[in-house]
């Protein structure tokens, strides 16, 4: 089975409410927001509907919200190649001094 | 006198645009870019439906009517008929939220 991974691409401000209403009919909220829905005739309806707003990619399966944040969140910038437990250092005053 | 609020007269008020009656290079680049977006969409579209073996009215009449942008007459992604314009042309960019609707037809003759 195969999915719909549609991304809002333009905002729908301005436009009439029956595109407005098909955008929130597919879940679409915000910009750069993706939704997957199941390859058919009708989901097909309704991205023709609002195809001047979409980005619209055929894939194989639904990714879960995380793996969809995932794939947005920026490298971090450094690598752990090994751990080093942390030394701890005791400041308090030796005895019998 | 200078700066960003100087006083020219489209920004003292009044109704006073600035739209130029033809369009820049890069807003016709950009208009060609947002007309092969839809045409990638409607492509994904049928793919998709076509593997699953399912038909589309919505979807066939687009195919059978509407242009690609290849096949699209730069008189036909520019410029926009218009009854009360001379000549019957106009610029799209004139039509309002033309980056966000799909115009490729004109009547025929015009």
């Amino acid at each position: 089975m195969s999915w719909f991974r549609i991304t809002l691409h333009r905002s729908a401000i301005g436009l009439p409410e029956r595109t407005r209403g098909v955008l929130a009919a597919l879940g679409l909220r915000k910009r750069s927001q993706v939704v997957f829905h199941p390859v058919s005739a009708q989901f097909a309806g309704m991205i023709l509907k609002v195809k001047e707003l979409v980005k619209v990619e055929e894939v194989d399966r639904p990714l879960t919200p995380a793996e969809v944040k995932a794939e947005r969140t920026p490298e971090p910038g450094f690598w752990l190649e090994s751990y080093v437990a942390p030394l701890i250092v005791c400041w308090c005053k030796p005895r019998g001094t | 006198m200078f700066g960003a609020f100087r006083p020219t007269n489209s920004m003292s008020g009044g109704l006073l645009w600035k739209i130029r009656w033809r369009l820049s290079q890069p807003q016709k680049q950009r208009q060609r870019k947002r007309l092969r977006a839809v045409d990638d969409v409607v492509a994904t579209i049928s793919k998709a439906l076509a593997k699953k073996g399912e038909t589309l009215k919505q979807l066939e009449r687009w195919q059978a009517e509407m242009p690609t942008e290849a096949e699209m007459l730069p008189k036909d992604k520019y410029t926009i008929f218009d009854p009360k314009e001379k000549r019957y042309r106009k610029a799209i960019h004139k039509l309002p939220k033309w980056t966000r609707v799909s115009q490729r037809l004109n009547p025929p003759g015009y």
